[in-house]
């Protein structure tokens, strides 16, 4: 009966690495920008969170309203200042760039905040849960996580394939200089991508900082579960994300189950034997050339 | 009444390196007029249609469109102003349909909203040969179809001018003119059209006008038949008898 309860937690810990990796899999397939500060960035927003809202758990909510929208604002101008003049200058310059915005952010962080460990105060939520039976708890919260991804990358696919804007995001992705050469403005399509990214990162970043205690530098080991996810998926396919996701979170659970130092150490296996065997990731990206 | 200038290039130069592109070069073109170029590789025939369609910026001189500078304006805002482009090489958005590739054109380039899009795509694919495979991904089209929906896209744009970069290089003798007639059929709505193209055979049977260009200058402009029996011309491309890489197929 174990190892049901680990399936179901595993794929509630999915839930949550499913949305941080959306944000990753959105700028790095539209934009070409691999975010190195993308856990950073998520952390960001929990403490952004923290620092607007005295912590109650009514205003922890709040958050989820506030803070995703700003970041979305923030990403739009980070990509037509910053991220645009790296990636005009080279791909590469990116990875600097973005390695160099970590760095920022993090010490930024310890400056501001101190070592210590942040959460949220979301009240009761964050102990409330249903019992299946005498195994299995399912808690409230991670299952409003997991259906939230769900939710996200869903609005998110929906919006890709039938929007006026969804369509200018998939053809800038596909060739830039073609669809520039139908008439889209790719630098504005390439920030709202850009912003999109960054409104589901804050959000991955506030269930981050529901679910568990955050620190300064807790955005390293989110961009590493991030790039899993993403890898495991296939890079550029949203549904393949949310599948990269819930093995990863499988893969740590069922892990933790053998022997609970295995955990993360089972994900990472994962990855790798996906890396090796099926480079593409399961749901290899929908282009065909 | 005169027709009204549309295109002009104003003592245009471009070198890349030591590599002169284009040197010192004018041009007009009327509105609803066609216009054939060839030269051999090399003589600055995509370069030119660059600095009109935006991807590249001349080095000096100016280009006008409808009596407006383009100098500052962007590919995109080129697009809309009715510039319509194709690529020598397709690039399809391999990702998305056929309708899909068309649309984006429509809604950015052509500015159109809902219905008005839907209906211009519709209207371009039929034109175009391109109905019977407006759901299929573009990825998996031949050449000859990557080479219609490049001409589907540009014209969904809504151009006035339709810059066509060896649209028929690689095809067959049939789907040769098969082109020539979708694209004839383009011209007689008013839609100017250059053509850069070494099936010189498909261009006379479309184009009223011909330039030759060689190092980056024209060396001949008039009718067809005219250019291609001047000295100059008859050099470059058939002075070692027959067409060499790039020469033209006769």
């Amino acid at each position: 009966m174990n190892w049901v309860n680990a399936v179901v937690q595993g794929l509630l810990l999915g839930g949550l690495f499913a949305l941080f990796a959306c944000g990753l899999s959105l700028l790095f397939g539209v934009v070409g920008v691999i975010n190195l500060a993308h856990g950073d960035f998520a952390v960001l927003g929990a403490y952004v969170a923290v620092l607007l809202l005295p912590s109650t758990a009514t205003n922890a909510l709040w958050a989820l309203l506030f803070v995703p929208p700003l970041f979305g604002f923030f990403g739009y101008l980070l990509q037509r200042t910053l991220l645009q003049r790296s990636l005009e200058i080279s791909p590469l310059t990116t990875l600097l760039v973005t390695f160099g915005l970590s760095v920022v952010v993090q010490n930024g962080l310890l400056e501001a905040f101190s070592a210590d460990s942040h959460s949220f105060n979301v009240g009761s939520l964050v102990t409330s849960s249903f019992k299946v039976d005498e195994q299995l708890q399912v808690s409230y919260l991670r299952l409003g996580v997991l259906l939230v991804a769900i939710a996200v990358l869903s609005v998110l696919s929906l919006f890709l394939a039938r929007s006026r804007t969804g369509i200018q995001i998939r053809a800038v992705a596909d060739d830039r200089e073609a669809a520039q050469m139908s008439g889209v403005n790719t630098r504005h399509i390439v920030g709202v991508a850009a912003a999109i990214a960054f409104a589901t990162v804050a959000l991955a970043g506030l269930a981050y900082g529901m679910t568990a205690q955050f620190a300064p530098y807790s955005g390293s080991a989110l961009l590493l579960f991030a790039f899993e996810a993403v890898v495991i998926g296939g890079i550029g396919s949203l549904w393949g994300t949310l599948g990269g996701g819930l093995i990863l979170g499988l893969a740590q659970s069922i892990g933790f189950q053998i022997d609970p130092s295995l955990g993360v150490l089972a994900g990472h296996l994962v990855f790798l034997g996906v890396l090796a065997f099926r480079p593409t990731g399961l749901v290899p990206a929908r282009a065909a050339a | 009444m005169p027709v009204p200038i549309l295109l002009e290039l104003d003592r245009v130069s471009k070198r890349f390196g030591q590599v002169v592109i284009a040197d010192d070069l004018s041009l007009t073109l009327e509105a609803g007029s066609t216009l054939g170029v060839v030269g051999p590789n090399g003589a600055g025939k995509s370069t030119l249609f660059g600095m009109v369609s935006g991807d590249v910026a001349p080095g000096s001189g100016e280009v006008r469109f409808a009596g407006r500078s383009l100098h500052r304006v962007d590919a995109a805002a080129r697009c809309r102003l009715g510039i319509g482009r194709t690529y020598q090489v397709p690039r399809p958005f391999v990702g998305m349909t056929v309708f899909e590739n068309t649309l984006v054109a429509a809604q950015q380039g052509g500015r159109l909203h809902r219905q008005a899009a839907t209906d211009r795509v519709l209207d371009v694919l039929s034109e175009t040969g391109l109905l019977a495979s407006a759901n299929t991904p573009a990825g998996r089209l031949g050449l000859l179809a990557r080479k219609r929906l490049e001409v589907a896209r540009a014209l969904a744009t809504g151009p006035k001018l339709l810059l066509l970069d060896e649209v028929a290089g690689g095809l067959t003798e049939p789907e040769v003119v098969e082109l020539v007639g979708i694209i004839r059929a383009v011209n007689a709505r008013g839609v100017a059209v250059v053509w850069i193209e070494h099936v010189v055979r498909a261009l006379l049977s479309t184009v009223d006008r011909l330039i030759c260009l060689a190092g980056g200058a024209v060396i001949g402009d008039g009718r067809p038949e005219d250019v291609l029996a001047l000295p100059q011309v008859r050099q470059i491309y058939l002075g070692s008898a027959g067409s060499g890489p790039g020469g033209p197929e006769l």
